[in-house]
């Protein structure tokens, strides 16, 4: 299916003009969460204004290219490599990341990082948001994962089970395209309706993947008196594949290709780059582009770019959100901008689990309940890398195909976290920045060119073998996002401030995942090469033994929902407790992370929300009162000196 | 002083690279990679090296001097690429970073110390060469993989055993 992101989508809302409308709906922020809600608002017929805060000449396919080149031509290929830099919409970027030293915040960064832990985690501003970057799986919660408090006493429980979200999981997995087997994916209690199948098959497990699993499957793990065999199992993955023709009673599924792009060669099927993080160059790997692209199309969405929300205005006396007050700045590279007011009869936050506690507490709204931006979450990364005993080819496929889920769930969860474990296709990169490390110590230090540099580039890169452990973080209040007149960016918008520890809990998961990794390599006869620095950012001790931490860019749990507005910021719906024309979408509003990548748990309750905004649009017949919080009109125009 | 010539700098980067002259050419890099070697570390560092080159094929061909026709003898041209080039202060850093710009792309900064003592060109830092530099890496080619995010190949290839040419499976040895 070709989708084109319409000419001049990006610039045919004046925003001046549209101050004046008052939209059934305003989304702040242009990634999965505000594209699937825009689309679906649109489809009801439903005027929506979306404000990006990032550029938008992006989906065009001269903006995607520019990406690309970009992230060709960069030095440092990290995850934010293809995106321009904008310092009015600054996003964190992994190699921030310092040691931070207790009582001095490291400011020197977008996030201003508040420790004790320092993180790496980033999310990425732009159109389409951090689906731009993100690696494409798509793993489903377990059920168990929304009943945490009850079943395991750590954690919170969710106000929805896995069966309340299941139909919100199916239509995810329609709206993102997702290639995945049903025998492979139902374990651990997960569930699947009478004879679904997945929008597409599988995708093939890599020749790496196949040489782990030949020694690895049956290898038993025995914790608390739980007998299990470890198996490699493919992931559920976002970029398409071959369309499975049982879809959807027979009728099968269309892929959606790239966006503004032909689709000869490119978007229909993945061709193996290697590349999903930071960039997929044939867009087969979903981004959220390609539901703008629908959702523009509609006539009903308009879209104004370079508008970074400044602050919520509330009318306390009907309890509802009147206007946001945003910042839309000329270019990218200046100062100047205009603040304008864009109004709605709904609100809807979708900027991310960092973004949206920021924006609400630079409004001053900390709600009711005090838990703005706290429990903040994400994963916790546990890398081991070993040689194998044979070639397997690493570098080659999607960035993961397969890993190890069966130690997702269990009764071990009341005492350590749980995990997911990916086998990494591109090697020791994440640990090492192989394989540019490995060329540049071969021939600045081993002595080799020529043939025996190309036997050993084989011998030390294509036996790589890399297990992340994606270790579960359980909410805690103290982890959050604040803000500080004291850190604004060069719109003068307060910087979100994160203070984050990594609990006893997720440690003792960290170290049991250690000690596997260790049996894992000794099963399969590969050498352990696993080293962790003690002068590392993210080193953390834990009964004496340290490890390398890193972030998952997994944000979650700032805005949590709950049935208790005293222990929640939103309800199942996602809508604020505080405002009832307000909701704060996405990742901050997941109690738990469990062991999934968040997306597309994200994409099914922002689904499921749109039901309730629709409900709610449709029951608010009487004309909205926007004539509440005029008071600040004289700031609503022409430039804002600083 | 003449400037570099081509065939020669080609010639030494078929014996640094392993790879034949033909693929160095099919990456359309090899002008830019001169253009780029001489813009980071001047002519006279780099004649230099194309004639200890040179030479090192020569010690190699025995008694019969000449450069391409006579078969190489692989151990004495390995020995004296060593004894010339490698070890030596001003051509060693400059060899090796021919290497990496054909494995990686990637032209990457000469250490302090040798331009403390031969002078910084103006293209000193580590920079790429074009956007196309990176695809055409050889590293990519020597580990039967494609540079992350080009030249793709294809679905489910990586599913199948990497194509590598068996003398390269065995481990390193000299």
């Amino acid at each position: 299916m070709y989708a084109k992101f319409p000419e001049g989508a990006a610039q045919r809302t004046d925003p001046q003009a549209a101050a004046e409308v008052v939209y059934d709906a305003v989304v702040v922020g242009g990634g999965i969460s505000g594209a699937l809600i825009a689309l679906r608002l649109s489809n009801a017929g439903k005027r929506v204004l979306m404000l990006e805060a990032g550029p938008a000449e992006d989906l065009t396919l001269r903006g995607y290219e520019g990406y690309l080149n970009r992230f060709y031509s960069a030095i440092g290929k990290d995850n934010q490599a293809p995106y321009p830099v904008v310092p009015n919409a600054p996003m964190p970027r992994g190699s921030d990341a310092r040691r931070i030293t207790p009582g001095a915040p490291d400011a020197s960064a977008y996030i201003v990082q508040n420790g004790p832990f320092a993180t790496d985690t980033t999310y990425t501003r732009v159109l389409g948001g951090t689906t731009m970057h993100w690696e494409g799986k798509t793993l489903r919660m377990l059920p168990e994962d929304f009943r945490m408090r009850t079943l395991y006493g750590e954690g919170a429980d969710w106000p929805l089970t896995y069966e309340d979200l299941a139909p919100y999981y199916n239509e995810a997995e329609r709206e993102i395209g997702v290639s995945a087997d049903v025998e492979d994916q139902a374990y651990l209690g997960i569930t699947f309706d009478e004879g679904y199948v997945f929008p597409m098959k599988g995708l093939p497990l890599s020749y790496l993947d196949r040489t782990v699993a030949k020694d690895l499957d049956g290898m038993p793990v025995e914790l608390d008196g739980e007998r299990r065999e470890l198996r490699v199992r493919p992931f559920p993955q976002g970029r398409n594949g071959i369309p499975n023709p049982a879809y959807d009673g027979g009728k099968g599924y269309v892929p959606r290709g790239a966006v503004s792009a032909y689709q000869v060669e490119v978007g229909e099927r993945c061709q193996g780059n290697d590349n999903c993080v930071p960039i997929c160059p044939v867009q087969a790997k979903y981004n959220a582009g390609k539901t703008l692209a629908l959702a523009l199309q509609s006539g009903r969405v308009d879209l104004v770019a370079q508008a970074v929300a400044h602050k919520v205005h509330v009318d306390e006396r009907t309890r509802r959100v009147t206007e946001i007050e945003y910042r839309h700045y000329d270019r990218p590279d200046s100062p100047g901008f205009n603040t304008v007011r864009a109004r709605g009869r709904l609100f809807v936050l979708a900027a991310n689990a960092v973004e949206n506690p920021r924006l609400m507490l630079a409004s001053g709204l900390h709600g009711s309940s005090g838990l703005m931006g706290r429990n903040f979450m994400d994963h916790a990364y546990l890398l081991a890398w070993g040689l194998l005993p044979e070639v397997a080819g690493t570098f080659r496929g999607t960035i993961c195909t397969g890993g190890i889920a069966d130690l997702r769930g269990g009764r071990f969860r009341s005492r350590q976290a749980a995990f997911t474990i990916d086998i990494h296709n591109d090697g020791w990169g994440w640990a090492r920045g192989a394989p540019m490390t490995d060329l540049i110590g071969l021939v600045d230090s081993g002595g080799r060119y020529g043939e025996s540099l190309r036997q050993a580039l084989v011998d030390k890169v294509s036996r790589q073998l890399q297990l992340a452990f994606m270790v579960e973080v359980p909410a805690n209040p103290s982890n959050r996002i604040t803000v500080s007149p004291d850190y604004t960016d060069k719109l003068g918008n307060m910087r979100p401030v994160l203070t984050y520890d990594i609990p006893e809990y997720t440690m003792r998961g960290v170290a049991y995942a250690r000690q596997l990794s260790k049996r894992i390599f000794a099963r399969l006869g590969a050498e352990d090469h696993t080293v962790y620095n003690p002068n590392f950012w993210g080193y953390a001790v834990h009964d004496g033994e340290g490890y390398e931490l890193r972030g998952g860019n997994h944000l979650a749990g700032t805005h949590v929902m709950g049935r208790d507005p005293s222990t929640s910021v939103v309800d199942p719906d996602q809508r604020c407790w505080d405002y009832e024309n307000l909701y704060m979408v996405g990742g901050g509003s997941m109690p738990t992370v469990g062991t999934s990548n968040v997306t597309l748990t994200v994409a099914a309750l922002c689904l499921r929300s749109v039901r309730a905004m629709l409900a709610q649009l449709d029951s608010e017949t009487a004309p909205v009162d926007i004539s509440a919080d005029r008071h600040h009109a004289a700031s609503l125009s022409g430039e804002v000196s600083r | 002083m003449s400037s570099p010539p081509f065939e020669d700098f080609l010639s030494l980067s078929v014996d640094l690279t392993a790879f034949e002259a033909t693929d160095l050419l099919g990456t359309g890099m090899a002008h830019k990679y001169l253009a780029k070697v001489r813009a980071a570390c001047g002519d006279e560092a780099l004649i230099a090296l194309l004639a200890a080159h040179r030479a090192a094929r020569t010690d190699a061909a025995g008694d019969a001097g000449s450069l391409t026709r006579s078969p190489l003898d692989r151990d004495l041209l390995d020995r004296a690429l060593r004894h010339r080039i490698f070890s030596d202060d001003r051509l060693g850093p400059v060899a090796r970073n021919i290497i990496k710009l054909w494995y990686a792309g990637m032209w990457y900064a000469l250490p302090p110390e040798w331009t403390d003592r031969y002078g910084a060109g103006t293209a000193v830092g580590t920079s790429t060469v074009t956007a196309a530099s990176y695809q055409e890496g050889l590293l990519w080619r020597a580990i039967g993989a494609n540079p992350p995010g080009a030249k793709a190949p294809g679905y489910g290839s990586w599913a199948k055993p990497p194509r590598i040419a068996d003398r390269y499976l065995k481990g390193a040895r000299r």
